[in-house]
């Protein structure tokens, strides 16, 4: 039931209003991050993808072990091979941090709390880098004793620490690229579905069709090449390796800069519901 | 104190709020009415920065709100109270609040408190009744302890137990110093605690001015029965007072009781019955309006 109750709020004051320095914004960035961490994981789907990571990572691998009898593959190659399909868990994830917000009337009023729109993306970036390191690192290490477990030999370990260093970067810039597109599309069906879509079937489509040197520049086909185990192994879309690791790592991080800056003029410029 | 000069917003051909030019008043509760399309909502998601002004600014004590250094603890503001996460608890609402306005955390407690929801907060806002959802609302613009509230429509969707609450809670925030801006199509609710009025219609000022004020506007109604209206008809115009037939009825307005009486009686007219109304608030504000309304009864 309803009642009044007793008011036990301070008593206002009068002191007049102080203005907005840029220290303000900087010091609001820390805030900001917790304000995003609290949002990720007061949420049960964001504690769901995170429980399944190293489910989807540990069986991914295994049954890549499992049926790859008379094959080379070691423990330390296949561990990367549960990342494209984890990384579009940290784009949906990172498309989600901006777009429920926007669906639900959260985003007015966190940019009625704090009206520098650029603290509220630096504090989302950094967390969408946050979700990539921690869903890679969790695909990797289940991706390596699934592998393991699935019978192949350790393999060389000295280029472990290279090979996760990439997969890291890959999954991070997914996650940022699902923030920018998030922001600019602010729904999250439009979104996910787009950014999917784009990602298996229209640049699977375009692949072939276009020539090799412009191929390097569709983001997602430049994200796989970071993936690459080593030499001779073959990414999920098989294209000729004409351009280095740090090139494509230009190319797909180009793409999450982009769109996060696209995002953030739109933040700036559209009215919020 | 508040002011807003010049305030313009065009979407397309429509002219939501039309170079709108007012004050609100430090320390008292002021209503924002109009009819549906008026540009209340406009006009105070304009005040908080979520919608851009073609023309015109708001400016609290003289700094606008985007440049205020701490605006959750200058201005409180609830403008659409089903804007949270259906799957986030009321405290982890708050808490992100909080966090994104730098206040401490202990603030959530207290707010959670004061708005009688301390019991609920770990249940998701999803299964949250609207009353409930005010509630949280309204905790989330105290966090920061403002001088100000700013409300829009916050008794929709409230059963009349929570419209009292509400009411109760506002005019003891006011008690203490703080400033209301409030929205409201219930007039009557609204003339029981709001000290000032400020009337919008096709997003232009009509009026400012306080609840007597406004509710004076319309001039006292005087009924009168009479066997002889034709020779009362007669006096009052040649006294320049307009009379309306009704019947073996006169309505007049412009003038009292008193006056109408004593002109009659001067003149040797019977009257069998004579009656005086005030207008009602609602009535003030219905005419003040009525030209102005997006949707109309037919």
């Amino acid at each position: 039931m309803m009642t009044a109750t007793s008011t036990t709020i301070p008593y206002t004051t009068s002191n007049p209003p102080t203005l907005r320095t840029r220290r303000d914004d900087v010091s609001a960035v820390p805030g900001a991050l917790h304000s995003e961490w609290i949002k990720l994981s007061s949420l049960r789907a964001n504690r769901a993808v995170l429980a399944l990571t190293p489910m989807i990572g540990g069986l991914i691998a295994w049954a890549l072990a499992s049926s790859s009898t008379g094959s080379d593959l070691t423990a330390s190659e296949l561990l990367i091979f549960p990342l494209p399909l984890v990384a579009m868990l940290a784009t949906v994830t990172g498309i989600l941090m901006f777009t429920s917000e926007a669906q639900h009337g959260t985003l007015a009023a966190t940019l009625i709390a704090r009206p520098a729109r650029w603290v509220i993306v630096t504090a989302k970036a950094v967390m969408a880098v946050t979700v990539g390191l921690v869903l890679g690192t969790t695909a990797m290490l289940s991706g390596f004793a699934g592998a393991l477990l699935g019978g192949v030999e350790l393999g060389d370990s000295s280029a472990i620490a290279s090979r996760a260093g990439w997969a890291l970067l890959y999954i991070s810039l997914a996650a940022l690229i699902g923030l920018g597109v998030g922001m600019i599309a602010r729904h999250s069906a439009g979104a996910i579905t787009g950014l999917l879509m784009w990602s298996f079937v229209i640049e699977s489509l375009l692949a072939p069709a276009l020539p090799d040197g412009v191929v390097h520049f569709l983001p997602f086909s430049a994200g796989y090449r970071l993936l690459a185990a080593g030499p001779d192994f073959d990414p999920p879309v098989t294209i000729v390796h004409e351009l280095a690791r740090p090139q494509y790592a230009l190319i797909f991080g180009g793409y999450a800069v982009i769109s996060l800056a696209i995002g953030t003029l739109l933040l700036y410029r559209r009215d919020t519901n | 104190m508040i002011s807003v000069s010049g305030l313009t917003k065009q979407y397309g051909d429509r002219t939501a709020v039309d170079d709108l030019t007012l004050n609100i008043a430090a320390g008292r509760v002021t209503g924002f009415v109009g009819p549906n399309g008026a540009g209340k909502s406009t006009t105070m998601r304009m005040m908080v920065g979520l919608t851009r002004p073609d023309a015109g600014e708001v400016r609290y004590d003289g700094v606008r709100y985007t440049d205020l250094s701490s605006p959750a603890r200058m201005v409180g503001a609830v403008l659409d109270a089903r804007c949270m996460h259906p799957g986030r608890s009321a405290r982890n609402h708050l808490r992100a609040l909080a966090a994104t306005s730098c206040l401490p955390s202990d603030r959530v407690e207290q707010v959670l408190a004061d708005v009688g929801l301390d019991t609920a907060a770990d249940q998701r806002a999803g299964g949250f009744s609207l009353g409930m959802r005010q509630r949280l609302a309204l905790a989330g613009a105290l966090l920061g302890d403002p001088q100000i509230l700013l409300l829009d429509e916050p008794s929709n969707g409230l059963d009349p137990d929570g419209i009292r609450w509400l009411r109760n809670h506002l005019s003891a925030f006011a008690d203490r110093g703080g400033t209301v801006f409030v929205s409201s199509h219930l007039i009557g609710e609204l003339s029981l605690f709001a000290d000032d009025l400020i009337v919008v219609g096709g997003g232009k000022l009509l009026a400012a001015d306080t609840v007597q004020g406004i509710a004076a506007r319309q001039a006292v109604t005087v009924v009168v029965e009479t066997p002889q209206p034709a020779e009362l008809v007669r006096v009052l115009t040649a006294a320049n007072i307009p009379v309306d037939v009704d019947g073996d009825h006169l309505v007049i307005r412009g003038s009292t009781k008193a006056a109408v009486s004593e002109l009659a009686f001067e003149h040797g007219i019977r009257i069998n019955e004579l009656s005086e109304s005030s207008p009602s608030l609602e009535d003030s504000l219905l005419d003040m309006t009525s030209g102005s309304a997006e949707f109309s009864p037919a």
